[in-house]
């Protein structure tokens, strides 16, 4: 290599790893932190997953939690201060960059309240610091049942419904309708593990047999060898409890393999995220959602909060995880101004039993967070998903009921969740 | 049980097709310019995503063949500016920047494309399974089969009977005499690397079909394609071809007895492959100092 040509690849480097740099300079600072407005804002430190597996869900539940941000902003922000929202990627499974993100979150930033996680172990893993540092925690969208039971925590409440709410929404209506012998296929993690635990229990009550439970690691790619024991063992129902990306390849094989044509396919837990994911040929299938945007017209508030993600996401419906996050914010803002105060304790008091007015809850039932372990009753929306979008391409889940939180949760005392309010 | 053993046995024989292909590519990139590249999977995603946004203009079929034409060109325009400034030090140098890279190509997809998944329908004609009985057996999995083992031909025919074929091979044995030769050994690393990546974009086109595409889909299929290069040996892209079936083999069997296990067999035999022969199966001594 000549000198000037060597000359020359320096310059190159240089320059590229200047402007490689810049570049990540403006990454970290232009698009999740808006700049402090005035020292007396009050501080949301969102924790969830930007990366990896759950990088959807996680960004929708961030977008739902900014949308309620700019209207209180708009408003008169909390108890009249502004809002100021501060996100940190949490990683999709890492919960030791989970937890180092919200104690610097916590102990740096001094944020008001900590939100996270759509990962149910990552979520149980937060709340040990939460509560540890004795700050407000919502969980929007980890579903698995200590988080507001056996483990259940003053500063910890949860917008997105325990997996014992989701088997029981549905396991009835599947062992009526479609067979008594099921077969499962289980994400190998907390929140399949309780889920499963959940469904088991629901059908040895009515009676059925489990075939067998295929046990498989998040983020598995091919479910063949599982879906070839699956069919041999010849179940009634296939019960498919993986979610995200797994739960895409999942049924797209089982689609392909035509087992939904001799085998009756459900679930219980079941995401626009996915289902848009998936070909037309793979939407099959009895499952439930937890918030759905086509709805009974008149619902209040509904329209607008439709028309405000579709702005915000290029024309895109809100899907359940932009309404947990949606809710969060609104739902610690609504008991601060209850409690007339942000101070800790007196917020999560205020919050075990406020019940939503309907431009939040958006939906028919009435939806309150339970004061004895701090959980929504939210409405679980059954159905079946829709192969072609049914009046709006979009639209691809026809609900056929609305089941409110209260009919399918377990009580307080079965959930294990003993609540200490601090002195 | 018997059945399901076969079952099982074919369907891990699909499966380690699939491995083997993305193995195959790693290995050619190792093999000659001793660089593991971390990246192969988001070269994987790239080809896959091209090929989404090419198919509403010339088919599937048309995006099969042309998206990993471009991923290779790609691949060769990161070789040029990055890999190639780290040719002849230590091998962790360019781990580190491809596992960097890794990062930068699952996040810009994730910009471009989206978190959300995105659906990829295969053709109708591939669409069904071959028998009831035989229902893991469906047209685009046997498609997947014949694509693996026609590029696995038409490579090894590459690699014996044309002269850069032979020079690459002779490049992976002894580079420096090669280069002594008068054989323009930067050509032929990038021409190479182009290769291999070529192998990554048509994996990325083919696990669209079969599982859809998505921002992190090839952090999946890339520890395969590693271990069995591992078992199959380094140096050898016989032994990575079987080492690839072996591992589809051995996880299906696993998940006929013990289902959660069945990703960590595969690391269970890399770890008794290393133990016992740790050149691998094929392999010969010494490749990797």
């Amino acid at each position: 290599m000549s000198k000037k040509r060597q000359s020359l690849a320096t310059l190159d480097r240089r320059t590229f790893v200047k402007a490689g740099g810049v570049a990540a300079l403006s990454q970290v600072a232009a698009p999740f932190i808006i700049s402090a407005r005035g020292e007396t804002a009050l501080k949301i430190g969102v924790d969830e997953p930007l990366t990896g597996t759950y990088a959807a869900p996680g960004k929708n539940e961030v977008l739902g939690c900014q949308l309620a941000v700019d209207e209180l902003n708009a408003k008169n922000g909390i108890l009249g201060r502004k809002v100021e929202m501060l996100t940190e990627d949490s990683t999709s499974g890492d919960a030791g960059t989970a937890v180092q993100k919200a104690r610097k979150l916590i102990e740096r930033d001094n944020v008001n309240l900590l939100v996270g996680n759509v990962n149910s172990a990552l979520s149980q893993a937060m709340a040990q610091v939460s509560n540890e540092k004795g700050i407000m925690h919502i969980v929007p969208g980890g579903h698995t049942d200590p988080i507001t039971g056996a483990d259940c925590k003053w500063n910890v409440f949860r917008v997105c419904n325990t997996t014992r709410m989701e088997a029981n929404a549905v396991c009835g209506l599947l062992f009526k309708t479609y067979g008594k012998k099921w077969h499962f296929i289980t994400p190998d993690y907390a929140f399949g593990h309780t889920l499963y635990q959940g469904c088991e229990a629901d059908l040895k009550k009515l009676g059925g047999t489990v075939t067998g439970n295929e046990l498989t690691p998040l983020g598995t790619t091919d479910f063949s060898a599982y879906l070839i024991k699956a069919r041999a063992a010849n179940p009634d129902v296939l019960v498919v409890l993986v979610q995200g990306n797994d739960m895409v390849n999942c049924l797209k094989q089982i689609s392909q393999f035509g087992i939904d044509k001799q085998i009756h396919v459900a679930g219980t837990q079941q995401e626009l995220e996915s289902v848009e994911a998936m070909p037309p040929e793979a939407r099959v299938g009895v499952w439930m959602f937890e918030w759905y945007w086509k709805q009974a017209s008149g619902t209040p508030g509904l329209d607008a909060f439709i028309a405000t993600v579709r702005k915000h996401t290029g024309g895109k419906v809100p899907t359940a995880r932009n309404w947990f996050g949606y809710v969060t914010v609104h739902a610690y803002a609504l008991a601060c101004e209850k409690a007339k105060s942000i101070e800790g304790k007196a917020v999560a008091k205020a919050l075990g039993g406020l019940e939503l007015p309907p431009e939040v809850k958006l939906q028919p039932n009435k939806v309150y967070f339970r004061g004895g372990d701090h959980q929504l009753m939210l409405s679980a929306f059954i159905g079946e998903l829709l192969q072609k979008g049914d009046g709006d391409p979009e639209n691809l889940f026809k609900v056929n009921s609305i089941v409110s939180g209260d009919s399918i949760a377990p009580t307080v005392e079965e959930t294990g969740c003993k609540m200490q309010m601090p002195a | 049980m018997l059945e399901l053993i076969f079952f099982n046995i074919t369907n891990g024989l699909i499966v380690g097709a699939f491995y083997a292909l993305m193995a195959i590519g790693l290995s050619l990139i190792l093999n000659l310019s001793g660089v593991i590249n971390f990246a192969h999977g988001g070269f994987l995603v790239i080809g896959g995503y091209l090929a989404y946004v090419l198919t509403p203009y010339i088919g599937f079929w048309g995006a099969l063949i042309v998206s990993p034409f471009l991923t290779a060109i790609i691949g060769v325009a990161v070789e040029w500016l990055l890999i190639r400034r780290l040719y002849g030090r230590d091998p962790l140098y360019s781990l580190l920047l491809t596992f960097g890279l890794a990062f930068i190509i699952e996040d810009g997809t994730r910009q471009i494309w989206g978190a959300n998944g995105l659906p990829v329908s295969v053709p109708p004609a591939l669409m069904s399974a071959l028998s009831s009985r035989f229902f893991f057996i469906t047209g685009y999995r046997m498609f997947m089969v014949a694509t693996v083992a026609i590029v696995v031909v038409l490579l090894f025919v590459l690699l014996r009977h044309t002269r850069v074929g032979v020079r690459i091979r002779a490049g992976t044995l002894d580079l420096e005499t090669v280069a002594a030769l008068g054989i323009n050994v930067r050509a032929l690393r990038s021409f190479n690397f182009a290769v291999g990546i070529f192998l990554a974009g048509l994996a990325g086109v083919l696990a669209g079909g079969q599982l859809g595409l998505e921002p992190t889909m090839g952090d999946g299929l890339l520890m395969p394609s590693f271990i069995a290069i591992i078992v199959g040996g380094v140096g050898s892209l016989t032994g990575t071809l079987v080492g690839g079936l072996l591992i589809g083999v051995a996880a299906g069997l696993t998940a006929v007895v013990f289902p959660s296990a069945s990703d960590a067999v595969m690391y269970v035999i890399m770890a008794i492959v290393l133990l016992v022969r740790p050149r691998g199966l094929f392999g010969e001594e010494g490749m990797l100092t």
